[in-house]
């Protein structure tokens, strides 16, 4: 497509295209870097620069006051830890639960399949903030605590979504596998646990990536089940209701420092599994 | 035991966590919202709930239209004109709109015929809500289906370094929702310290800093500058997957037979195209519709989403029967919208 011979203009608008593409979608990312490596009287320099300037001499001068301020205040380390737990054990639980219900619903005959399938669908379009007022009546009766009560309410996207990313991996399957296994004498369980989840390793990977991202993600209930508790609060609401070390000032720089540190690990991770995470992604879009 | 009952007995066995949990975290709350939908719950009260049947929907969606009758000037008897705006000066609306048996607020006024009326609701900030969503889900989702296509038809072309540029387009969608609010929030700010506004200024374009989360026009705008930068590449995504579909003989027989491209791109593109299109239609509207971060975050309350709307009401004001009727009312409208986009994609088939 792109050949600066033949085409000299066209390829080079092709460029330009991409060019204006890559800077659009890394570009906010950028200035939060440089936003979060300046210090407050040289955020409030105007105009703003696009790399961090002494206010003086105008020198290159980054300030790594605002990473070493949030590792310093409890309120982020705990975000991070609290965000680890939940995000990781919501994933583990949905994958568990959500795997043999997927085995069966993709390679074991039985009544109410489609019935099934079809509600194990609609819940991945259920709107979350619909059922708020009934979790959050449920957690405060519940003598669970707010981080149980939290992954225990996170099954409700996680688990829907696992369940149908893999019965749709397990169809995929050949059916001479279990067929194979079951003449030599396997029960349908001995198949499902010692040949078929081996092989669902590599589905298993994107899948619990894709929902401890969206775990990871979450806002409206960890605000929600968290206003009574802020010692359980996650990441995403301790960055949305950053508060720094001095009151009464908006602290823009540490919690642009934040959002670096909680992005990049995700990024990392994403740009590792990509293949993968788009096959995820567009595999039930695709098929349907 | 035979063979199909055993299978049949393991796939029951191994379906019962999954279904129970679901029974616990979806079904459950979902019938006790619905049930306190139709009561005065407080969260924490002290009395027990009432019945009350459809109150909650009637204070939530009740609006009533008002005439506002000209106001004359006693003098002249004539309609009295304000002497800084030179307009006609109508009847405040608070003294039209019906105070018993529920008082009115008003939503906005407006002139039909050359008469001016009051449009009324028991709980304006709640129409407001429903009337930012819409919009807010409306413009993002056009703007992400078209620059996402067209991002889709770059990145489909063959070049050097496309792996890094499909990674490239996951990092907004990497970045947490929360955290690209106040990314944006940051770049937004209301001083030239602000990028947007160093950007606009160094242009020349403004004489002084834009409010941008604080004045109201450009409110609604700033969500959808967010929420377009955050999912396009996730639209993109899903277009290009549909796009890597289409059997490239298409392309070389619509060639022989003399296409030109854009004939090309319209019909065979865009028709195969339709059903990745469609899916991720309703996938990203269905989500938009249920936004709630990017308005918590930037907006508080100073303007709502109908899923802001619904917290604040359960957590600032511990109304649970309100927040409920709220949280029924997102599910059937959500629920419109999917039946709708069913019906003209025809997705089922």
């Amino acid at each position: 497509m792109v050949n600066f011979r033949e085409k000299p203009v066209k390829s080079l608008l092709f460029l330009l295209m991409l060019a204006v593409i890559i800077v659009y979608l890394l570009f906010p990312f950028y200035w939060a870097i440089n936003s979060s490596l300046k210090t407050e009287s040289q955020l409030f320099m105007t105009p703003a620069t696009m790399i961090p300037r002494d206010p003086v001499t105008l020198e290159f001068r980054p300030y790594w006051g605002n990473y070493i301020h949030i590792f310093q205040s409890g309120q982020f380390v705990r975000g991070l830890r609290n965000s680890v737990i939940v995000a990781s054990l919501a994933t583990l639980l949905a994958l568990s639960v959500g795997t043999f219900a997927a085995f069966a619903l993709g390679k074991l005959r039985f009544r109410g399949k489609t019935v099934s399938l079809y509600v194990i669908l609609a819940m991945t379009m259920f709107p979350q903030v619909t059922i708020l007022a009934g979790l959050y009546a449920i957690i405060t009766r519940l003598p669970l605590g707010t981080i149980p009560g939290m992954i225990f309410s996170y099954l409700i996207f996680t688990l829907p979504f696992t369940t149908w990313v893999m019965t749709s991996f397990f169809k995929d399957l050949p059916i001479e596998i279990m067929q194979s296994a079951q003449v030599d004498g396997a029960t349908p369980f001995q198949t499902f646990y010692k040949i078929l989840l081996p092989l669902t390793a590599p589905a298993l990977v994107t899948c619990g990536l894709l929902a401890f991202i969206q775990a990871w993600n979450e806002y409206i209930f960890a605000l929600t089940f968290t206003a009574i508790d802020p010692g359980a609060r996650t990441v995403p609401v301790a960055i949305a209701l950053f508060t720094g070390q001095a009151a009464m000032q908006e602290p823009m720089g540490e919690t642009l420092a934040a959002a670096v540190v909680v992005t990049v690990p995700v990024v990392v991770l994403v740009l590792i599994f990509q293949n993968r995470i788009v096959e995820g992604l567009t595999a039930g879009a695709v098929k349907g | 035991m035979d063979l199909q009952k055993r299978e049949r007995r393991l796939a029951y066995k191994l379906m019962a966590p999954a279904m129970i949990v679901l029974l616990v975290v979806a079904l459950y709350p979902l019938g006790h919202v619905f049930y306190t939908s139709f009561t005065d719950r407080v969260f924490a009260g002290a009395r027990d709930a009432e019945f009350i049947g459809l109150e909650n929907y009637h204070r939530l969606l009740a609006m009533t239209i008002e005439e506002l009758p000209p106001v004359i000037d006693e003098e002249t008897g004539e309609q009295q004109i304000d002497e800084e705006t030179g307009r006609p000066v109508y009847e405040r609306p608070i003294r039209v709109l019906p105070r018993q048996p529920h008082a009115y607020r008003e939503l906005t006024t407006f002139s039909l015929f050359g008469t001016r009326y009051v449009l009324g609701a028991r709980t304006p900030n709640f129409i407001r809500a429903i009337g930012n969503t819409l919009y807010f889900t409306i413009v993002s989702v056009f703007l992400e289906t078209v620059l996402g296509l067209l991002i889709a038809l770059v990145v489909n072309s063959e070049f050097k370094g496309r792996g890094l540029m499909r990674a490239t387009m996951l990092v907004p969608w990497a970045v947490i929702t929360v955290v690209s609010a106040r990314m944006w929030e940051w770049m937004f700010a209301s001083t030239r310290a602000g990028f947007f506004n160093m950007l606009l200024d160094r242009f020349g374009l403004i004489d002084r800093a834009i409010p941008f989360l604080t004045f109201r026009p450009f409110q609604i705008p700033a969500m959808i500058a967010i929420d377009v930068w955050k999912t396009t590449p996730f639209m993109a995504l899903l277009i290009l997957a549909g796009l890597q579909m289409i059997p490239q003989e298409l392309y070389e027989a619509a060639r022989v037979d003399g296409a030109s491209k854009l004939r090309r791109f319209f019909t065979i593109t865009l028709p195969l195209l339709k059903p990745a299109i469609a899916v991720a239609l309703v996938f990203r509207t269905l989500d938009a519709l249920r936004v709630f971060d990017l308005f918590q975050v930037l907006l508080a309350r100073s303007r709502y989403s109908m899923a802001s709307f619904n917290y604040y009401e359960l957590v600032a004001n511990r109304n649970m029967g309100l927040s409920s009727a709220t949280g029924v009312i997102i599910f059937i409208i959500i629920f419109i919208f999917a039946i709708i986009y069913m019906q003209m994609l025809g997705v089922e088939d």
